[in-house]
């Protein structure tokens, strides 16, 4: 027996799932000014907000994960990271380390610092307080990228440094200064050493002004600047006494000229560190990346779904207040944009105080979780077993519900991390966990992987050309700051950076294709799922074109268009005749209004958050998929449509209506699964997802004669599979004239000779008792079969404007359904009749 | 932020000569695809990228570092030699104890913020009801006394408009114009003298009530917090006479019926934010006078105004004002405002003295070396704002400086009040004013030149003016404008305000209805 308490606490409860959180507000647009593009310029939050996207891909034993960025009103905004350990400031004056706890610090503050600045990145705000000591003696970096994320401090009007620890070269530089060097963190290491050594705050009883004083006097200092302070702190025979080694390092990061100053990449293979740095190296595998059950990434997320909210915390704790708005009123505003008569909000000045999130709702929340919800079963043999594991959750609730359980979350992303860790193994359990829900927490991977992204899909993107100017730039241009901008991760000046990557990468590989505008919209989920990674953004579209949009960006895309939209009428005319006919009847065809809802597949006209759920479906489905969407989205406002005329139609579509995308999402479902399939095959579609087999093959039609048809052709392959369906729901009805269809006909099939239908009239009753059947139908697929000598046209048109439902034509006719005779039965009525 | 221009030749040794390439230090992009692209563009054989990458990298480190140690070696050289960094020490002081909390002045609440904190307490708690008769038997009695000296005022000027009537009978007589002069003179100087004399009793009184009132809110916060739970507060004043039998407030709604309609919009194209909207016509004042009724009970509008107060929730009004502040122009405003106490804010007159005193002072500190052509007085689209409690339905007032030019028919989008409007918008969105009232013929009064073609004109214009406001809103990041109402002037005919109310679908998208099932 297992103690639950004590595996749980393992699991979840670790020192190292703890975040906290840090709030500040960025430097405010003064006036009224406009970007290069005549756009208004984008707020400094937003582009704080996708600089520091990147900043969440660091994983290292030494460096606290950041794992949100959060943007609030007035531009605040509130940065949540990894936040486990005490500061190393409280264990100053402790007596706590000897020199080699001290060289280890050392090794893994330069470890961590030579991460950052090998991505370029300058710390710029180290300091003890940011310095986490952990439970076994090792450090974590924490609030590593502030003067990152704020275009190194330009974004914010506060200063990023950190007193005594702050270089001189940075004081000298003046606040306004371009990008420090590197190597000013070098310097703060050496300072942090110092204090460590001597174990004391360095100038702990000076006031802020001779602080900066202070550090700006050792330029001066003609000797070493570590003997210089360890004199002032009357700590000479510290200095005098100290290991060799050791010295020499704090000697190194503290020398006055930067130019002399080591860089990180030299100082983390000193040899004072070879202990260490042997010891940190584990084997490991180089393909097989490493498998955490989840992350700590993930356990945010759960907590958020527990109820956690970091604005809320942050408020609690005092680190957002807010005075009443009225008592800050401005009092005068010129023209001119200048604001007079309001005073700085003191709560709005930098507080670096860290907010701790707890976490006892989220434990709370997951204490019945079982052990064995940690370690799923994905192959089992044993029926039992697999019976054991009954879901407990109601997968039947609606999906806006089930995505905000923390438990099914918990549970879903357990699944899926697994599935994902043995792609491309495994895809087929991958599917079909899919098929249920897609945790939106990873469902940047699980797209990746249900699109069969594989391979070294990284570095072919590097391979291709997105800087070089191209003709469509002018375009990409225009788009890109009008492409869902409401989104902070597309309208930050990251997002549109690496837009414009995607689309300029996307041109250059698909040379055969054109840019089309809406191939934007088609890339933001992309790139809004894998804002970290633009090589998989870039594979998943162009992994998904080919899949759903085979040939729509052809320069020439008519006839490509032309047939998915004629498919789209027959679709519609199958399903819903009404509907159908008053379209027709005010001319309002799908031209008109669909070639964008196709050619971004609805990524034009719907917010990201319902794009997501519809492509979750869409991404399962083959390339007829999207049509059924349209004829949802057509059917939940089938109402206006049917009370309005041509003119009101069109506005109506200018800009589409909300729509409620779970609805749409289930009806799509819904007429995609009781669809023939031979329906919506088209010509056009990619032969390399959707080889045409023979019998499908409906591939001689030309585009100008599907245009004429009303109603769908069906192949044979359909019929016979729908004639051997139990299901029963199929009406054959017989054209041909009497003679040939008691010579031989389909056992199920009935006769209505073409020549006896008076098509003058659109009447039903006019068909007899047959009539009244098909009248009733709204289940069965009604098969028009006729032969070479009879119109295949004229009569299910006249079935449709009857409001016949699911009127369709077989392909070839009769002779091509006695081809496929052994399969199905057939009656010879004159034989029966001489007998 | 474009760094200046610095380009470095980068020089590569293949089979059959050098590749030579421009590259910007320091250098941001990714090295490896700049190989690749040079591969591509010199047709270089691809086992050559390893090997171009690495010495990419390295030219492209070296200069990185000439670059950077070139400019601090420079400043720490220059710093080496000179003995005394009082600058720059200060202007990194300045900075860190101007934006960093740790080393500013530490800063106690404000009276005003304290009070403005007992307030929202109390004002969402059970005293709710209390405060509110209060402040209505305040309001009361200030009305009672301003009604009182506009009588003894009229009762004054009466008499001496028969005093001096008598006097000019008997000019040709026995009265010199010398004593009718005097007479005058005399005149005025009592005429002043009431006045003054009854403005600062009046003063006196709401001074009273303010202390009076202020106090027994904090006063009954201690107790509440003392007792945890809520008593029933006490008023200060003797308790309300019996109600009154409640009686329809009398509104003359037969002459001009108020005509309103309100639509829901939505704005964007793929992510729809929704807003509402109102069109009504009525007296604009109206927005802010409370309505004197002999009902003991106040008005409902005044305790959405009080709960509001201090939240983030503010209701805004744009009123028109000339170009001097304060001026008789709103007046009528003023005398609104004055009629009874204000318990949160200065009074108006001061609010409008310290504008005044805020002006000049950005005057002489922009001096000479201002362009605009007359600085003395404010220039149209400019606006000055002011904070109330007392008002029935506005915290906040955006006074705009309007000229004869709204008059004209021919106004477009650039005009300074419709620029001006935008400043509103984004003033009110910063600082949370989420309600606003606009007027949408840019006046409140019915005058000669609206036709109907103007008007309509004139909405068009203004519409499609704000939609596009609000669209660029959104994107500053401040609080949302959830209800937004065009005022248009009282007495407008209905057929202009139909069709008025029927431009407005066509400009905003109204919101479908959603149709449950």
């Amino acid at each position: 027996m297992y103690n639950k308490e004590e595996t749980l606490r393992k699991l979840l409860k670790q020192d190292e799932y703890n975040f906290g959180a840090i709030t500040f507000f960025a430097k405010l647009h003064k006036g009224d000014t406009c970007g290069s593009n005549g756009l208004p310029l984008t707020p400094n939050s937003i582009i704080i907000y996708g600089q520091a996207q990147s900043l969440k891909t660091f994983t290292s034993p030494y460096l606290c994960q950041y794992l949100d960025i959060i943007r609030g009103k007035h531009e605040r905004t509130v940065v949540v990271s990894q936040y486990c350990g005490k500061p190393l400031s409280e264990s100053i004056g402790k007596s706590q380390f000897q020199v080699n706890d001290i060289k280890r610090i050392a090794f893994q503050i330069i470890t961590a610092l030579d991460i950052l600045h090998k991505k370029d990145i300058v710390h710029r705000n180290l300091s003890t307080e940011n310095i986490l000591l952990q439970h076994d003696g090792n450090i974590k970096l924490f609030n590593y990228g502030l003067y990152h994320m704020t275009c190194n401090g330009k974004l914010v009007s506060f200063p990023i440094l950190q007193l005594i620890y702050t270089a001189p070269e940075v004081y000298l530089a003046g606040p306004n200064a371009t990008k420090s060097s590197c190597r000013s963190d070098i310097w703060s290491l050496g300072m942090i050493l110092v204090e460590l050594v001597l174990d004391q705050p360095l100038w702990a009883n000076l006031k802020l002004g001779q602080r900066i004083r202070k550090v700006l006097s050792m330029i001066h200092s003609n000797t070493s600047v570590f003997e210089r302070i360890a004199r002032e702190h009357n700590c000479f025979e510290v200095y005098e006494n100290l290991d060799g080694g050791l010295k020499e390092f704090i000697e190194n990061c503290l020398t006055v000229m930067t130019k002399d100053r080591p860089h990180s990449k030299d100082l983390v293979n000193k040899n004072i560190f070879n202990e260490f740095s042997a010891a940190n190296q584990q084997p490991r595998s180089k393909v097989i990346k490493e498998f955490k059950t989840f992350t700590i990434a993930d356990f945010y997320h759960w907590w958020q779904l527990a109820g956690g909210d970091v604005l809320q915390e942050l408020k609690k704790q005092g680190l957002i207040r807010s005075s009443p708005p009225i008592l800050s009123m401005p009092s005068l505003v010129l023209l001119d944009g200048s604001i007079l008569g309001q005073e700085r909000n003191p709560m709005t000045l930098y507080d670096p105080r860290v907010a701790l999130m707890p976490l006892e709702a989220l434990y709370d929340r997951l204490k019945d979780v079982t052990v064995t919800e940690f370690y799923p079963l994905f192959h089992c043999n044993s029926k039992i077993i697999k019976n054991s594991e009954t879901n407990k959750y109601d997968i039947d609730l609606p999906l806006i519900i089930r995505e905000k359980n923390t438990e099914y979350q918990f549970q879903r992303i357990i699944i899926f991390r697994r599935l994902l860790h043995s792609y491309p193994y495994g895809i087929d359990f991958l599917i079909s966990a899919a098929e249920i829900d897609i945790p939106p927490w990873l469902r940047g991977e699980i797209w990746a992987a249900i699109l069969r992204i594989k391979g070294d899909y990284e570095n072919e993107y590097l391979l291709i050309d997105k800087e070089t100017p191209t003709n469509t730039d002018r375009q990409i241009e225009v788009d890109i700051p009008r492409c869902h901008q409401y989104n902070e991760f597309l309208s930050s000046a990251e997002g549109h950076r690496k837009l414009k990557r995607i689309l300029k990468a996307w041109v250059h590989k698909n040379s055969q294709y054109v840019y089309w505008q809406g191939l934007d919209s088609l890339t933001a989920p992309f790139l809004f799922l894998n804002f970290n990674n633009e090589a998989l953004a870039f594979a998943c579209l162009s992994s998904f074109v080919p899949k759903y949009l085979h040939k729509f960006f052809l320069k020439d895309n008519s006839t490509v268009i032309q047939e998915y939209l004629a498919k789209f009428s027959q679709l519609i005319a199958f399903h819903d005749p009404v509907l159908a006919n008053h379209l027709y009847e005010i001319n309002f065809i799908p031209e008109l209004f669909a070639i964008p809802w196709f050619l971004t597949m609805f990524s034009h006209v719907f917010p990201l958050h319902k794009i997501l759920h519809l492509w979750d479906k869409l991404l399962l489905g083959d390339s007829s998929f999207p049509l059924h969407i349209g004829l949802s989205v057509l059917t939940q406002l089938r109402a206006r449509l049917l009370s309005s005329g041509f003119n009101e139609c069109i506005l109506l579509f200018s800009d589409l209506p909300e729509v409620d995308i779970e609805k749409c999402v289930k009806l799509s479902l819904e007429t995609y699964k009781n669809t023939p399939k031979s329906i919506t095959t088209r010509l056009h579609q990619n032969e390399e997802y959707y080889p045409i087999t023979k019998d499908f093959n409906i591939s001689d039609i030309s585009t100008r004669e599907l245009n004429k048809e009303r109603c769908a052709r069906i192949s044979t392959t359909d019929v016979v599979k729908l004639i051997n369906d139990l299901k029963d729901n199929i009406v054959i009805v017989d054209i041909r004239n009497p003679t040939q269809y008691n010579g031989c006909a389909s056992e199920k099939s009935i006769n209505i000779p073409f020549s006896s239908v008076k098509f003058g009239e659109v009447g039903i009753e006019s068909l007899g008792l047959h009539g009244n059947m098909l009248c009733n139908n709204t289940e069965k697929n009604v098969v028009v079969v006729g032969s070479e000598d009879t119109d295949l046209t004229l009569f299910p048109k006249f079935l449709l404007e009857c409001n016949v439902h699911r009127v369709c034509v077989l392909h070839g006719g009769f002779d091509s359904l006695l081809a496929a005779k052994p399969s199905i039965s057939f009656v010879y009525h004159d034989r029966n009749n001489v007998h | 932020m474009l760094e200046t221009e610095n380009l470095k030749l980068f020089e590569y040794q293949v089979l059959n000569g050098t590749i030579t390439t421009y590259i910007n230090i320091p250098y941001e992009g990714s090295i490896e695809e700049l190989a690749h692209v040079l591969i591509l563009n010199e047709k270089l054989p691809k086992y050559m990228a390893k090997d171009l990458i690495k010495s990419l990298s390295q030219f492209i480190e070296k200069h990185t570092i000439i670059l950077e140690d070139e400019h601090i070696t420079k400043l720490l050289l220059n710093g080496k030699e000179s003995t005394d960094f009082e600058d720059v020490t200060k202007e990194w002081e300045k900075l860190i104890k101007e934006e960093m909390a740790e080393y500013g002045e530490q800063r106690c609440a404000s009276d005003e913020e304290l009070f403005a904190t007992a307030y929202h307490k109390m004002v969402h708690s059970r005293a709710l009801e209390t405060m509110l008769q209060l402040e209505h038997m305040y309001a009361k009695i200030v009305r009672k006394r301003c009604e009182e000296k506009n009588r003894q005022i009229n009762d004054m000027s009466e008499k001496q408009t028969l005093e001096m009537n008598k006097a000019l009978e008997h000019l040709e007589e026995d009265m010199a114009e010398m004593k009718i002069n005097q007479l005058v003179s005399q005149q005025f100087e009592d005429q002043s003298f009431l006045q003054i004399q009854l403005t600062s009793e009046l003063d006196t009184i709401k001074e009273a009530q303010r202390r009076e009132y202020r106090e027994w809110l904090m006063q009954m916060l201690e107790e509440n917090q003392a007792n945890s739970s809520l008593p029933t507060p006490n008023s200060p004043l003797s308790p309300p006479p019996i109600p009154i039998p409640a009686m329809m407030p009398y509104t003359d709604n037969s002459i001009n019926p108020i005509l309103e309609e309100s639509f829901t919009i939505h704005l964007g194209s793929q992510l729809k934010q929704m807003h509402n909207i109102r069109i009504l016509s009525s007296n604009v004042m109206d927005l802010c006078a409370i309505i004197d009724s002999e009902c003991s009970e106040p008005m409902p509008q005044t305790l959405q105004t009080a709960l509001n107060l201090y939240s983030n929730d503010l209701h805004g009004l744009v009123l028109m004002a000339d170009n001097i502040i304060g001026s008789r122009a709103i007046k009528e405003f003023k005398d609104i405002c004055q009629s009874s106490t204000e318990f949160h804010f200065n009074n108006i007159e001061d609010q409008l003295d310290k504008i005044i005193s805020l002006q000049n002072e950005f005057k002489r500190s922009k001096g000479t070396a201002d362009q605009r052509k007359s600085t003395k007085h404010l220039q149209p689209g400019d606006f000055y704002m002011t904070k109330h409690s007392n008002l029935s339905q506005s915290h906040v007032i955006f006074h705009i400086i309007v000229d004869d030019s709204v008059k004209c028919n021919d106004i477009n989008s650039r005009h300074p009040v419709v620029l001006g409007l935008r400043n509103i918008l984004k003033v009110a969105c910063s600082n949370d004013v989420t309600s606003l009232t606009i007027p949408l013929l840019l006046n409140y009064e019915m005058t000669e030149e609206m036709t109907i073609s103007w008007c309509e004109k004139r909405a068009e214009l203004v519409f499609k003016c704000i939609k596009g406001f609000m669209i660029e809103m959104a994107s500053w990041g401040g609080s949302d404008l959830k209800n937004l109402q065009f005022m248009l002037p009282q007495g407008i005919s209905s057929e202009v305000f139909q069709s008025l109310t029927e431009m407005l679908p066509r400009i905003f998208k109204v919101s479908n209805p959603l149709i449950l099932t």
